[in-house]
């Protein structure tokens, strides 16, 4: 009799997958939405054009001094915004992270640090020429990742979260920039630097020279290919705006963080372009020296040579610094030009836009930054100043007819306050007139950017809802089914027409939506979709649920459960219902380690033997190792300030030694018991330490080490095709070898500095499974289905895989994210198979652990001498299959909980800081695991013999 | 749990767990009172394991003051069965100290503390019953070799103790909080679970018995008892 469900569980596990994926899916369209982008461009009218009435067209032709028509203009309020007439050139250098800090100049320090007085030249210039030169702290609004900053730069205003996806595949930028208000006038700008711009704004370039930016581990290539052009370009005067953009900063921060020599030697460099570009410069062009964003703040340590990176919303990473230099001087006076004022840097478009004579671009939230402009006579000032005000209320206006996000009461008052400040103009004078009436405009424009970064995030709530809703379904329903139905029946259910049914509602619930898509009945055909075939998935199994609702009351009248299995699905339901906690996320490493052991704890006083207490302390002592390798983020604040960042994976001699001592350790104890599949691990675990000792230390020789990788992965990824060689000794054999292969991966990406971590993870995960089989059964010493398949286990292995995120040194925040990983066996990105191969490995090193626990759950039914190995293939395969439902199961709830508390916490403080980012890693553990449980579930349903034995 | 069947015992059970109600949140009033309270992680604050100790040996006396059997087997050779308690119970401290440190508590520092809380769970879990039934039967009562469910006073031991343990496992639930408060430092807020849960214990116990014997009279409390059933872990 060939088994008819064997497939059937698969698919089920699949269409549960895609369930909670789509919803999940869903939930993020509706969370990450962006702002709205307005399509409008700002326009301009030259002021020859307007007569000295101050009305456009006038039919009066009298002579009269600009001064006197601007005034007029100003006093007629619904005039357009006026170019404005005078016209300078813009050179505008961005030195990626450069720091405010680094920019400061003690001569006192007799020790300064690598990134400590290095850039001498801004403060000297600043002392020399007060007038001329200026240096403020440039503060960037979160998210500090240089494709948002650039954004941000060119448009003046506040980029959202969503667009942090598209940092390896930037888009063409849809809105006013910059660079189109001056390329669409017939001025010309020069690129020189990182491709991101030419990406971000193809084709309005006079000449570009952009270079591809993402090698993060080169520091000089992109800087000296600027500087080999840059002194040119200078000294050419065909251009209005020349964009030049250095890398070498950042990408030494990325590489050894800022305490480091590369970091003072990229430094010193700087210092010595800006000093050759204040000599360098016509007298006619304003340099602008910015940092986009900063970098974590770190001290170097003797283990740790502690990070640079960016991206999130600290202190350090939001104050970078903005340079200016003007030959003939700058307006403003004392408190103006104070060294290290704060300006913000949506501030920049504007400013640059007037500097060249242009209206603020459309979207601009940007305040004019009078003293890194030209002096100019007042009333050009008040031009400038009523220009940006018309622009904003425009802005305002338009967005309100576009978008419903700000009250209508809050915009018409904040509409109604521009248009009182413009009319205001007229009545300034003299200078402390027009001091007082700045600091007004400035109070105004802050006030109006606070109400659109309150506000900047705009939900789709009727998408989220529906998202939670449908993952409630999906959650409740199978929950049921894997806690009420019967065990006994469920094989019934699958080899009946259950799942066959369940894939041909789905199929005619898409082609329904389509056929309605045709139509042009429904707006949004993915949602559509994924909503029907959730709420069709929910019928089916609620149908299913009454249908054995005998079953179910039967065995949920029979009496309690073990008190370990209640308390393991409480604690993961703990697990889940803390992540509304801000304070537990950010403490989830050792919540989730208290409860994995808890839940160990009471398994093991439940077989109540030495043998078990101390496998129980074993795995509590690894636990305790897995502890110093766990990262730190700055929230957790004693860690953080005693400087213990995430290491750059950097290994010191001791660490190499760790590394290679356990994957040794781990494939000299596993290749004996593993069979002819031995020799491939052996071989790949050979090729990994090998990778790690040839491209140790300055003495490796990093080509070769990348071959070594390479070979590595060759033998892992041959290996997993090898896994589905039938040598019919059923399927534990090949699931151990699954785990330990995912084992080696998993050190691959981690790099020999965390290399021990997943040899931690795979030995905790191994003592666990060897107290599973110890537990009491009752009355026999039979496998029993209830025991080894009850949720308890399920909710243990969750719990682990969870905590080895955390274990592995990882931590939920984007800001930590290392890109190594994508680069240890040498840059995907020149293969043809580039970014899947980089999101591969991004994926495996962030969310291995969840992948290796999800491949080896069918273990902790078949492990033991007693496990479900030596029975029927019928039982192996059940009781596989509710452990791996179970499991994903756990991790749906747990999405589900970040989901939801996401949703409750949408307008916190933190949301973007830990919720969202809680969310994301969540949503990638959760991914991770589905895929894994299916992996383990078919190689079992491939392993196990598919002839029932005749008696 | 209980049964009425044995009135000397269920006398004793209830006036030792009235004792605690009284003595436990005395010692804990004052000691907050001289604005102590925080202290209970330094190791200043040893004479409260000395007055729990003390005050809990006063108890295991009166106890087993009427068991004459057991003391006769007892004077025989007590010396040494004191010495292998003590022996004993510091093993049962030191595998304390291990667990809480693998649950997540310092490794290389503020030892102090956490030596205090596993001295005061060993105190409030374990010390009674060894007081109460010598070392061997604590040991095969942990082990789950023999079965306590006829003996009422071993009962409510092991509930207390299980309590204990449970109140110190839930008040390791504050610690994370970024409340930034004095009491959220380690190891206070365990310390003061497992004495909360001690106390809970107790007074469980009291009440039960209370209801118990008024069940009697009007049977509509047995609904009330049988809640409290349901609250005692150890079955």
């Amino acid at each position: 009799m060939k088994m008819k469900e064997k497939w059937n569980f698969i698919i089920y596990l699949v269409w549960f997958s895609y369930l909670i994926l789509s919803a999940v899916l869903m939930f993020g369209q509706g969370f990450l939405l962006s702002r709205k982008t307005l399509s409008d461009v700002s326009e301009c009218v030259p002021l020859e054009k307007f007569g000295c009435d101050g009305h456009e067209n006038s039919s009066i032709k009298l002579p009269c001094s600009d001064d006197d028509k601007i005034r007029r203009i100003l006093s007629y309020s619904g005039s357009p915004i006026v170019c404005a007439p005078k016209k300078n050139k813009v050179a505008l250098i961005l030195v990626d992270a450069l720091r405010y800090d680094f920019t400061e100049y003690d001569k006192n320090n007799a020790s300064p640090l690598y990134y400590q007085n290095r850039l001498p030249v801004i403060r000297r210039t600043v002392d020399k020429w007060p007038n001329r030169a200026r240096i403020f702290r440039f503060m960037a609004d979160p998210p500090t990742t240089t494709l948002q900053r650039i954004k941000a730069l060119v448009t003046g205003s506040l980029p959202t979260f969503v667009d942090m996806s598209s940092n390896f595949a930037a888009m063409e930028i849809q809105e006013d920039n910059v660079i189109d208000q001056i390329v669409n006038q017939g001025n010309k700008a020069v690129l020189l630097g990182d491709d991101t711009w030419a990406r971000l704004m193809p084709s309005r370039w006079h000449r570009s020279h952009a270079l591809y930016s993402f090698h993060t581990w080169d520091l000089d290539t992109v800087d000296n290919e600027v500087d080999s052009k840059i002194y040119d370009e200078l000294k050419k005067t065909d251009w209005d705006l020349l964009v030049a953009h250095y890398l070498g900063v950042d990408h030494a921060g990325h590489r050894y963080g800022p305490n480091h020599p590369e970091m003072a030697r990229k430094l010193k460099e700087t210092n010595a372009r800006i000093e050759k570009f204040i000599e360098a410069l016509p007298q006619d062009v304003i340099l602008y020296v910015i940092g986009d964003h900063g970098m974590t703040e770190t001290d170097s340590q003797e283990w740790k040579s502690t990070d640079g990176d960016h991206g999130g919303e600290s202190k350090a990473e939001r104050t970078a610094a903005l340079f200016a230099y003007y030959g003939l001087g700058f307006a403003g006076d004392e408190s103006d030009r104070a060294i290290g004022r704060e300006v913000q840097q949506t501030d920049l478009a504007p400013t640059v836009s007037a500097a060249l004579g242009r209206p603020p671009p459309a979207p601009s939230l940007g305040n004019l930054l009078l003293p890194v402009l030209p002096n100019m006579p007042v009333t050009h000032t008040l031009l400038h100043l009523s220009n940006n005000l018309k622009q904003v209320t425009q802005y305002l206006v338009r967005y309100g007819e576009e978008s419903q996000q700000i009250s209508s009461d809050k915009l018409a008052q904040l509409i109604n306050a521009t248009r009182a400040q413009i009319d205001l103009a007229t009545e300034v004078y003299t200078q402390p007139e027009l001091r007082a009436y700045i600091s007004d405009v400035r109070n105004l424009m802050d006030k109006v950017r606070g109400a659109f970064r309150e506000v900047w995030v705009e939900f789709d709530s009727l998408a989220m809802l529906r998202a939670l809703l449908l993952l409630l379904l999906a959650v409740f329903f199978n929950w049921i089914v894997t806690e009420g139905i019967p065990v006994e029946h469920i094989p019934n259910v699958f080899s009946s027409t259950f799942v066959p049914s369940g894939l041909i509602a789905m199929a005619v619930c898409i082609s329904f939506c389509f056929t309605l898509d045709y139509f042009e009945m429904i707006d949004n055909l993915g949602h559509a979709i994924i909503l029907s075939t959730g709420l069709v998935s929910g019928a089916m199994t609620c149908l299913l649920v009454i249908t054995h609702w005998d079953g179910i009351t039967q065995r949920w009248s029979e009496g309690r459960s073990q008190f370990y299995e209640r308390f393991a699905r409480t604690a993961l339901f703990a697990s889940a219902a803390i992540l509304v906690s801000n304070s537990y996320i950010i403490e989830e490493g050792a919540t989730l380690s208290y409860l994995a052991l808890t839940v160990l704890g009471l398994l093991a006083w439940n077989v109540r033997t030495m043998k078990s207490l101390l496998l129980w302390a074993g795995f509590g002592f690894v636990m305790v190792l897995t502890r110093s390798y766990r990262g730190c983020r700055e929230e957790q604040g004693d860690c953080w300030t005693s400087g213990e960042g995430i290491s750059t994976g950097n290994a010191s001699r001791a660490a190499l030694v760790l590394a290679l001592g356990s994957v040794a350790a781990v494939i000299a104890i596993a290749r004996r018991h593993v069979g002819w599949r031995g020799y491939g691990v052996v071989i790949a675990g050979i090729f990994a330490c090998s990778h790690w000792a040839v491209g140790w230390g300055s003495l490796g020789s990093p080509s070769r080490s990348r071959m070594l990788a390479r070979g590595a992965w060759l033998v892992i990824v041959a290996m997993f095709a090898l896994l589905w060689k039938k040598d019919g000794k059923g399927p534990t054999m090949p699931l151990v070898v699954g785990g330990l292969l995912l084992y080696l991966a998993n050190t691959l990406v981690l790099g020999a500095a965390f290399a021990p971590t997943a040899g931690l993870a795979l030995l905790s995960g191994f003592i666990a499974l060897n107290v599973v089989p110890m537990l009491k059964t009752e009355g026999s010493t039979k496998f029993s289905l209830t025991t080894r398949c009850s949720s308890s286990m399920a909710c243990l292995w969750a719990l682990l895989a969870s905590y080895h995120f955390y274990g592995t040194g990882h931590h939920a925040t984007l800001g930590h994210v290392r890109w190594a990983a994508v680069f240890h066996a040498g840059d995907p990105n020149y293969t043809p198979l580039g970014t899947p191969i980089s999101v591969a490995l991004m994926f495996v090193y962030l969310f291995g652990m969840p992948l290796m626990f999800g491949a080896t759950v069918p273990l902790l039914a078949l492990w033991g001498r007693n496990g479900a190995g030596s029975l029927g293939p019928r039982t192996q395969l059940l009781a596989v299959f509710s452990l791996c439902l179970k499991f994903a199961l756990c991790f749906a709830v747990r999405v589900f909980a970040c989901a939801l508390s996401a949703t409750i916490h949408c307008r916190h403080l933190m949301i973007w800081g830990v919720f969202t980012p809680k969310l994301l890693f969540e949503v990638g553990s959760c991914t991770a695991a589905l895929l894994g449980a299916l992996i383990g579930a078919t190689l079992t349903a491939w392993h196990v013999p598919s002839q029932v034995r005749s008696s | 749990m209980f049964s009425l069947n044995n009135n000397l015992e269920l006398r004793r059970v209830t006036i030792t767990s009235l004792l605690t109600c009284i003595y436990l949140p005395s010692i804990v009033t004052v000691i907050s009172y001289k604005g102590l309270l925080y202290s209970v992680g330094n190791a200043s604050s040893v004479y409260i394991l000395v007055l729990i100790f003390v005050a809990e040996l006063l108890k295991s006396f009166y106890l087993n003051s009427g068991n004459e059997c057991q003391v006769k087997k007892k004077s025989r050779n007590r010396a040494s069965d004191i010495m292998k308690s003590i022996v004993f119970l510091f093993g049962v401290v030191f595998c304390f100290f291990i667990a809480i440190i693998l649950f997540g508590a310092p490794v290389l520092e503020q030892h102090d503390g956490t030596l205090l809380l596993s001295s005061l769970l060993t105190l409030l879990t374990v010390f009674p019953l060894i007081a109460h039934t010598g070392v061997e039967s604590a040991m095969q009562l942990l082990f789950g070799v023999k079965t306590f469910s006829r003996d009422t006073i071993i009962a409510m031991l092991v509930n207390n103790a299980l309590m204990t343990v449970c109140g110190a496992w839930l008040g390791a639930v504050v610690i994370p909080l970024d409340w930034n408060t004095p009491w959220q430092q380690w190891p206070i807020p365990c310390y003061l679970g497992a004495v909360g849960g001690y106390l809970l214990s107790n007074v469980l116990t009291v009440t039960k018995v209370t209801l118990l014997s008024a069940s009697n009279k009007y049977p509509a409390l047995n609904f009330f008892v049988n809640v409290i059933n349901r609250l005692h872990i150890s079955k």
